[in-house]
């Protein structure tokens, strides 16, 4: 027996969701076909650590220090969108000034010239900056009546969440405590986005030395640190996956060569594991474990 | 052969004949108000299993298998009577998109794969439990609710007591996470506080009326108490009084543990756990162990 293709809510608006009944969903019609439902990293050892890819309707964060190849997989999942059987525009939101469109435009296969206009880019520079793109984000979704050549956007990236909040908030336990109801703003926002959209979402977050007031947050070594994704145990409730990418230097300091991981630090659907992984001209790939 | 078949339909047999005490009964009918948890170890700090008539309430960090074992709830709930379990069906109200059907797939596979190890032959047995064991099956038997707004969330509660009125056979509801919604920016608190009280009457009454299991899946933050930060259930001032009973899951190491933290009838105690490929399980279990990368 094949399940029937996934039903895929309506975009209906929440306040005529909330007059509603509320109705239940059967789990079977959700189960994924792998092929639709999942976006491939463009690699199959990466996908294998997946299980087939990032899943929609989910949130997957993606930490590690800089240059750890967190911006590099964000270009290259937007480049993979509209040629993948997900075959989606993506809407690439970024934080950190200037938006990489050099290192975009050098990824791009060039047989495919037109895939440019797949990718919908926007700048936020603060929380409520953000709240307000995903607001006009959720208008765009609901309506995509313009630009009828484009194809639907089913993929959202934020690069990096971190970002957002470096300035604007101090120790204080009136601002720690808006910061981390901002956190739980932006959390439910991309999720019903994700949801309501079938949207694949990827954010990713920048990484801290662990201090002793953050129990319970993902620790993981890297370049010989303790480190913790950025933002805390708060902003670890608020992803649904967490990828931890991490580097281990061999041989001494700066002659010594590393090696790179993609970690599975938590997610409900995958085992603990990792893939060693390089970052090339032409992308991210995984690299086959040694026998 | 007819002596196997007789030593296995013991308690039948039992029941058929009259010849079973009124304190056998009342245990009989006791434990058949649990729901395994799928870890021996667990069930033995829970008197049993998850018990109906109750609220518990599970926290944990994030990655330490909360939703795994809500999940898991979802799945052993409908194991067939005839297999020692309740036969009834499941609501989850999914509030963070962490219910992932593909691992509830997996779940479910190996919940049957234990029944049939362990009942050799229930596929031999009627038809309908035969049709019963299937992945699909369970799923198709789960309630899903996905929320995504504390408005939502408030409806879907509300609307249980009519849901249930007509869906008799649920034996569990299931809310993960029950807090994730109500830690936005929430600007009167006092009216969060009213709101989250009259949430959790309503699920303490449900659980009574319909001889169901509520289980509440809940976040934990950070609070600096006595000079040093402490890990604490999100919103638990305001939330956590009113569960029956409370299970923290945290890591001793590289160790999964659960903590019996309160409860009006069990004693304070700790079990280690795993979360395996085929769900919840004892953490000394052959199975191959999710162990956390460091």
């Amino acid at each position: 027996m094949r399940p029937p293709a996934p039903k895929v809510p309506s975009a209906a608006s929440s306040s005529s969701h909330s007059q509603r009944e509320p109705r239940p969903e059967n789990p079977l019609l959700l189960l994924p076909s792998s092929r639709f439902t999942k976006l491939s990293l463009g690699c199959p050892l990466l996908d294998r650590l997946l299980c087939g890819g990032l899943p929609a309707a989910s949130v997957t964060e993606i930490a590690g220090e800089s240059a750890s190849g967190k911006t590099q997989l964000c270009l290259q999942l937007a480049l993979l969108a509209p040629l993948s059987p997900l075959s989606a525009s993506s809407l690439f939101l970024h934080s950190d000034l200037p938006f990489p469109l050099h290192r975009l435009r050098r990824l791009a296969p060039k047989s495919r010239p037109d895939i440019l206009d797949h990718v919908l880019v926007a700048a936020a520079h603060s929380p409520t900056d953000l709240l307000s793109l995903l607001a006009r984000a959720q208008r765009l979704l609901a309506n995509p009546g313009r630009s009828p050549h484009r194809l639907p956007i089913r993929l959202i990236l934020l690069d990096s969440i971190a970002s957002l909040f470096r300035g604007d908030f101090d120790a204080s336990p009136a601002d720690l405590r808006r910061r981390s109801a901002l956190f739980f703003q932006i959390s439910a926002k991309l999720k019903e986005l994700a949801y309501r959209h079938q949207c694949v979402v990827v954010v990713t977050n920048q990484v801290v030395d662990v201090v002793e007031g953050d129990a319970g947050n993902t620790v993981a070594w890297s370049s010989g640190r303790r480190l913790s994704p950025a933002l805390g145990i708060a902003w670890a409730n608020c992803v649904n996956t967490r990828l931890f990418l991490t580097r281990e230097v061999e041989g001494n300091g700066t002659s010594g060569s590393a090696r790179r991981w993609m970690k599975v630090a938590f997610a409900p659907h995958l085992p603990e594991q990792s893939c060693e992984f390089v970052i090339r001209r032409d992308g991210v790939f995984g690299v086959e474990p040694e026998r | 052969m007819g002596d196997q078949s007789g030593s296995r339909n013991g308690p039948q047999q039992k029941y058929v004949s009259g010849a079973q005490n009124a304190w056998d009964m009342f245990s009989d009918e006791l434990s058949q108000k649990h729901i395994t948890t799928g870890s021996g170890d667990l069930n033995d700090i829970l008197g049993g299993g998850i018990h109906c008539k109750e609220v518990t309430e599970i926290g944990g960090v994030p990655g330490v298998g909360k939703t795994q074992l809500g999940i898991q709830l979802a799945i052993n709930v409908q194991i067939p009577v005839e297999c020692g379990g309740l036969g009834g069906k499941a609501v989850y109200i999914d509030t963070e998109g962490s219910f992932m059907v593909e691992r509830v797939y997996q779940i479910a596979e190996g919940c049957i794969r234990d029944i049939l190890e362990h009942f050799p032959h229930s596929h031999e047995k009627s038809s309908s439990v035969q049709k019963q064991l299937q992945p699909e099956r369970f799923l198709a038997d789960i309630y899903y609710f996905r929320i995504c707004s504390y408005t939502e969330q408030i409806a879907v509660i509300n609307y249980m007591e009519k849901f249930l009125r007509e869906h008799k056979d649920v034996r569990i509801v299931i809310i993960d996470s029950v807090t994730f919604h109500f830690r936005q920016d929430f600007e009167d608190l006092a009216l969060r506080t009213r709101v989250l009280s009259g949430l959790s009457l309503k699920l303490m009454k449900i659980a009574k009326t319909y001889n169901l299991a509520v289980v509440l899946l809940n976040q934990v933050t950070t609070k600096f108490t006595e000079g040093s930060f402490q890990l604490t259930l999100a919103l638990g001032d305001s939330w956590s009084h009113s569960c029956t009973n409370r299970l923290i899951l945290h890591w001793n190491g590289n160790e999964r543990y659960a903590h019996l933290d309160k409860s009006p009838s069990l004693p304070v105690a700790s079990a280690p756990y795993a979360v395996t490929g085929k769900g919840i399980r004892d953490a000394v279990s052959s199975n191959h162990k999710r162990a956390r990368v460091t």
